[in-house]
Formats: structure tokens, C-alpha cells, sequence
């Protein structure tokens, strides 16, 4: 991709100016210092402490200059590798790349068409899934497993991914325990500590509380992270209205405090370690109280924290590719259609959630695929027009002249397949045509192609041993769990 | 020894100068204008029509290749006898008058030529007059409309009218068609045949001139 050239001629999405960035960041650095954010993790508070910040109790006030180092000292480009360690990612600039959602309780289920509790077979299904179409460049667990411990669902959901994608993984993890299991299983899926440490194929995903708490969870994998170099996404959720202020700029700022104090705490346990910015800022639904995937807000505060991101040199983390529908209708087509492209165009590294519907409760593998046609539509919006000699095409207008046809012209053979997206599953057929295979929806469509993905792909295995090896981290710990449990 | 894929190789990647040094060589090696045709052209623009449906060629190739292929046919097609030339199924195919799109009734013109039909392609803006001339001078069994025009799809009903008037039209097909045009449409005006789109229109006149068989 060059989007960053395309963003340059102004293809792109910049809904701050710059004096709204640096108006958003001084507000941040205000209540940082005069506020400042609750911790609940000694390690941090040690931290900041003897970095200077003023800490009282569980509560730290951050001055701007450890912002400003921080900043400074965190990459601004994170290179993330498939599973084999094959280049996957380069996480800078306005390179996109687009991913599931992680952890919905429920599914849609493909042959019933009916909600129900997502199990662990419907990660590793999930995972089938995103691992054959073409635009999905990383995995999140889509389902929360409910037919495991629930004390071990986070290492059964990574086995699920590891076993059945090699696309980088974003995981998430219940506690620092679990996240060592998952280390340990992510580097015998890599061939060693060192093979995974050098070729990041995994990306921590861990969420502050807001507003404007760091919970001693949550920390502890952000330090683990940070020590061990894994990349982290360290993400607020701050629900406009309810866990932020209703004006956006509001809500912004106390996801951005909590951004960037958490970039601090990460940034003094391990100078240079690779750390993600971004997060998702959405409605409380004000008749429903729901958390809102589709709102205009919640993309709007998306394209927001990118600028943000530019303005800070640091990789951004974002949501689309989400519905608040309830089954792939037309408003989950319409709502995943336009937030695609709003990230997208926002010049969003990450992007997650695709497949997720029902306010972020359920997953749909018809969305998963629908939305994989729907962002190959996207990726050439942002590819722009390509303005040269040869694509100007004077020559051929010359030889072919007024009245004529280009359609057997060599120029147009040669340049359709760069210049034109070609759609698989919607519709470009006349009526006849559309008819004579069925009329069918989008929705009928997207669901025959994922059962056929299902019932016809094989993911690229890995050796038995190594899944031996994958499977007795999860045992000893559910043994250990059992033993000491209560 | 002469390489039959290597023709057809040159069918699928629309090569056509290769197409005619590659049907030259195999006339001058005495191999038979069937043969030829059958084992080089054809199946080469069998595969072209395989990829077409897969999706892994598009229409620019498709008609790049057919151009290719009847460049190869035009030389094969004085070496086949007199008789089963005559025997060849005729076609006149026009844009119809008042109308200049031709890309469309081109596209179809050239897939009828790769199928072995002698196509009288009269080109666009052809007046009811014009058809019903050519028809009769060459005697053909079908004579395929285009329009892409509402303002000009009356214009095929004038024409089947003149094709009545001149006693043609029980002796010939009529096969219409062109993005305005539908089903419903072409019963009405009394058209044999309707196809909305090109590989619909050269089936369907194989289906019509299949009972011209006599």
C-alpha cells in the first residue's frame, strides 16, 4: 500500500485539525497532572514514583514531561510476522491492515441461523475462516468459550487460533499467569522464546477501566508485555455518556489520559518496547443503554484517535467491520460497510472487530466473510488514481480515436486487474443472469461461502509434537488450578 | 512435428500474429483445416471459455482471443470444401438505426464468428431496409438486433415488420437483444429469440438455427 502518499494528495479522512490535535493534548496533559489516574498495581506506582510523578495512594499525577519521554522512547513502527515468522505487518503510517473482534459470548449459528453460546470449536472455526479470505490480515478469538473452565478459557481460546490460522494473533488474557501460559504456547508455536521475541506473530490485547483506572490485571499484563517485548494494545473502552463525558472531545480526552498514562508505565518498565496506541470511544445508546458498534460516534472518535496516532508517531488500533444488528441484514451491511471504509480512509493500522454484531455480543461468519468482499472494495477506494504517462493513455485514446472501443485494446488487458476491483460475491449480474442462479442476497451468499470454506480448506498445520506441547500448557494449568483452587 | 497446445496457447493469450505464423506452419505441414481447427483454435477458445467462467479471464481477454482466432479461421477457411461452406449457418447482425453502440453486438459478433458462423456484421445505425437487403442477399438464417437505447428499441419491431413485408421472416430467425431490451419485450414485438447478454446470445441462436438444419 502507499496510502501515506495517497493521504498526502488528500485521499483521507483528517477530522481534527491541527490545532484541535494540540487542543486535545493539552487538555490530556491537564488532567493527567491535575487529576492524574488510580492504579491498583505497586510495580506502576513504584515506577512513576522515581520517575517523578506525584503519587498518593492508589492515585498518580503524571507531569507532561514523562509524557514527552515516553513519547519519545516508544517505536513508531512495529514489524508483526505470521505464526511460520514470515513478514505479515508493518504497523506505521497509514498502512491498514483487518482483523476479527475478540471474546463475543454468542454466535450466530451458520446452520440454524439462531443465537447461541459460542464454544471453542467456533474460535478454531472462526479462525478457519479468516485464515482463507484474503483480506483479513490478523485473528482475534471471535467467541468466548463457554464449554471450557472459564478460569481457562482465554489458553483454549489461543489454541483454538493457533491450530487453525498463521496469521499474527491478538490475544487476550485473564490474568499475568495465563499470559506466561499463552507466551509459552505462542513460542512453541514459533520454534523457541527467541524466534517469537525476534518475529513478534502475537499482540497482546489488554483494556484499562475507564474512566481513568489502571486495574492491577490489567497493569500486570502491560508490564509482562512490556519486559518481555510482546507488542501490547493497551486499549481504553470509554462509553460516551456513561464512563466519559457526552461531548466527544470530552470522552476523547479521558480515553486519550489513560492512553497515555498507561504508554508511560510501559514506556518506564522497558525503554523502546513495542506498544499500540488507539482504542474505542462509543455511545451508551440513550434509550437501550447498549454500547453501540455502528453509532457515527463511535468512528467519528475512531478517526480521532488516527489523528491523534499521526500526531504521536505511534501504530493505531481501531474498530470496524461491526454492526449493532442482530443477523446479517441490511442494516449490518450498510453499518459495516461505512465504518470500513471511515477506518480505512482514517489510515487505521489495526483494524478490529470485523464480524461482530449485536453491540459487540455476538459473532456471524456471514459478516466475517461479507465483510472481506466489503473491504477488497475498501482497499481500492484507498488505493486512489494513479496519474502517469501510461495511465493517462493518450496514445491509445490517439489510436483508437472518436467512436471507437477500448475493450480490445492491449492497454486495457494489461491495466484492468490494478485499475478495477473485481467483486466475488456481490452482484454484478444483469437480471437473468441473477436470477437463473437463484436470486440470491448477499446474506445467502456470504453464508454459502463460509460453509464451503469450512467444508474445503485446511489451514497450514502444525507438527504433532508441538501441538502435544501447546496442549500440556493448558492441562498443567487447568492441574494447578484444580489443586489450589477454591 | 507441429505442437497443437502451442496454437491454442496463442488462441488463449490473444497473440494474434503468433496465431497466423503458428496456422500457417500447420497448413504448410499438411495438416488437415479440421484438424487444425479442432485441435488448435478451438480448444484453445474452449479454455478461453473455461477461464471466462472462472473468473480468471475477462472480457477485454475474451474478445482480445477471439480476434486472435478468426484470424486463424479466415486462413483455414478456403481450404475447407465448397460444399460445407455453403453448408455454414449465416447470421447478418447489426446495431439497429438511430443507434451507435456496437461494443455489445461487436462482442457478440465476434464469439458467433469463433463458433463457426458466417457473421455479416453490418455494424451500427442499420436501417430496416439495410437487414432485410442483406438478409436476402446472403441468404442468411438469422438476423440478430442491438439497441441500447429505449428511444431506439421500436426500431427492431419496424425492422421484423420489413423482414414480414418482404416474405423473410418465416425464412429467418430473429434474435434480440441489448441492456434496455427484456423478455418481455422481444415477445411482444414477435422476436424468436432474446439473450441478455452475450454468451446467453450466441447459445441462443445455436438453439434457433438448430431447427434450420433441412
Amino acid at each position: 500500500m502507499r496510502l501515506t502518499d495517497h493521504l498526502e494528495a488528500g485521499l483521507g479522512l483528517n477530522v481534527f485539525t491541527r490545532a484541535q490535535v494540540e487542543a486535545l493534548h493539552q487538555a490530556t496533559l491537564t488532567i493527567l497532572e491535575k487529576t492524574g489516574v488510580e492504579i491498583y498495581e505497586e510495580e506502576a506506582l513504584a515506577l512513576l514514583k522515581a520517575a517523578g510523578a506525584k503519587v498518593e495512594g492508589m492515585r498518580a499525577r503524571i507531569p507532561a514531561h514523562l509524557i514527552e519521554q515516553a513519547l519519545a522512547s516508544a517505536p513508531s513502527r512495529i514489524d508483526i510476522f505470521s505464526r511460520q515468522g514470515e513478514p505479515a505487518m508493518c504497523l506505521e503510517d497509514a498502512k491498514i491492515y483487518f482483523g476479527t473482534g475478540s471474546d463475543t459470548p454468542f454466535t450466530n449459528d451458520l446452520k440454524s441461523g439462531k443465537r447461541r453460546l459460542a464454544l471453542k470449536e467456533d474460535t478454531a472455526r472462526a479462525a478457519r475462516v479468516a485464515d482463507a479470505l484474503v483480506h483479513i490480515d490478523f485473528v482475534m478469538s471471535l467467541g468466548l468459550s463457554s464449554d471450557v473452565l472459564s478460569e481457562t478459557s482465554d489458553l483454549h481460546q489461543f489454541e483454538a487460533m493457533l491450530l487453525n490460522t498463521g496469521k499474527p494473533l491478538i490475544f487476550t488474557a485473564h490474568s499475568r499467569e495465563n499470559m506466561s501460559d499463552i507466551l509459552e504456547m505462542a513460542a512453541l508455536a514459533a520454534g523457541g522464546p527467541h524466534a517469537l521475541r525476534e518475529k513478534p506473530f502475537i499482540i497482546l490485547y489488554a483494556e484499562p477501566s475507564s474512566p481513568l483506572r489502571h486495574t492491577r490485571e490489567a497493569v500486570e499484563k502491560l508490564l509482562l508485555a512490556a519486559e518481555k517485548r510482546v507488542p501490547v494494545i493497551y486499549t481504553p473502552a470509554v462509553i460516551i455518556g456513561a464512563t466519559g463525558p457526552v461531548t466527544l472531545a470530552g470522552s476523547l480526552a479521558v480515553a486519550n489520559s489513560e492512553l497515555l498514562s498507561g504508554l508511560v508505565i510501559h514506556q518506564l518498565k522497558a525503554k523502546g518496547a513495542p506498544i499500540i496506541y488507539g482504542g474505542g470511544v462509543p455511545t451508551m445508546d440513550m434509550s437501550t443503554g447498549t454500547c453501540t458498534y455502528g453509532s457515527p460516534e463511535l468512528h467519528l472518535c475512531g478517526s480521532a484517535l488516527a489523528a491523534m496516532s499521526r500526531y504521536y508517531c505511534l501504530p493505531i488500533f481501531g474498530t470496524a467491520g461491526c454492526t449493532d444488528a442482530m443477523v446479517f441484514d441490511q442494516q449490518a451491511a450498510f453499518e459495516a460497510g461505512y465504518n470500513l471504509l471511515m477506518s480505512a480512509l482514517s489510515g487505521v493500522n489495526l483494524i478490529h472487530d470485523v464480524g461482530f454484531m449485536g453491540s459487540g455480543s455476538i459473532s456471524s461468519l456471514e459478516l466475517l466473510v461479507a465483510a472481506d468482499e466489503g473491504i477488497g472494495l475498501v482497499r481500492r477506494v484507498v488505493q486512489g488514481i494513479d496519474v502517469s504517462p501510461e495511465t493517462l493513455a493518450v496514445d491509445v485514446i490517439d489510436k483508437v480515436g472518436p467512436g471507437g472501443n477500448f475493450i480490445t485494446q492491449r492497454h486495457t488487458a494489461t491495466h484492468m486487474r490494478r485499475e478495477m476491483w473485481f467483486p466475488k460475491l456481490f452482484n454484478r449480474s444483469n437480471y437473468d443472469g441473477w436470477e437463473s442462479i437463484g436470486a440470491p442476497t448477499l446474506g445467502e451468499k456470504a453464508r454459502a461461502m463460509a460453509i464451503d470454506i469450512l467444508a474445503s480448506y485446511t489451514p497450514r498445520q502444525l507438527d504433532a509434537n508441538v501441538k502435544a506441547g501447546i496442549a500440556a500448557v493448558i492441562t498443567a494449568r487447568e492441574k494447578n488450578w484444580l489443586h489450589n483452587g477454591d | 512435428m507441429f505442437i497443437f497446445s502451442d496454437l491454442s496457447r496463442a488462441v488463449i493469450d490473444g497473440d494474434t500474429e503468433q496465431v497466423k505464423s503458428l496456422t500457417q506452419e500447420a497448413i504448410e505441414t499438411g495438416i488437415s483445416p479440421q484438424e487444425i481447427l479442432d485441435k488448435g483454435l478451438l480448444s484453445g477458445m474452449d479454455e478461453v471459455g473455461k477461464l471466462f467462467q472462472a473468473q480468471e479471464m475477462f472480457i477485454p481477454e475474451l474478445m482480445i482471443s477471439a480476434e486472435a482466432l478468426n484470424a486463424g479461421l479466415d486462413m483455414i477457411k478456403p481450404l475447407f470444401a465448397e460444399e460445407s461452406k455453403s453448408n455454414k449457418k449465416k447470421v447478418v447482425i447489426g446495431t439497429v438505426q438511430g443507434d451507435v453502440h456496437d461494443i455489445g453486438k461487436s462482442l457478440v459478433s465476434l464469439m458467433l464468428g469463433s463458433k463457426g458462423f458466417q457473421v455479416n456484421d453490418l455494424g451500427i445505425d442499420v436501417s430496416p431496409a439495410d437487414f432485410v437487403s442483406a438478409a436476402k442477399a446472403s441468404g442468411a438464417q438469422c438476423v440478430a438486433m442491438s439497441a441500447m437505447l429505449t428511444t431506439t428499441m421500436p426500431v427492431m419491431k419496424k425492422t421484423i415488420d420489413a423482414l414480414l413485408e418482404n416474405g423473410l421472416r418465416d425464412k429467418v430467425a430473429v434474435i434480440v437483444g441489448g441492456a434496455p431490451v427484456t423478455r418481455e419485450f422481444a415477445e411482444r414485438i414477435g422476436a424468436d429469440g432474446y439473450a441478455p447478454d452475450y454468451l446467453t446470445a450466441v447459445e441462443t441462436v445455436e438453439k434457433l438455427l438448430s431447427n434450420f438444419d433441412e
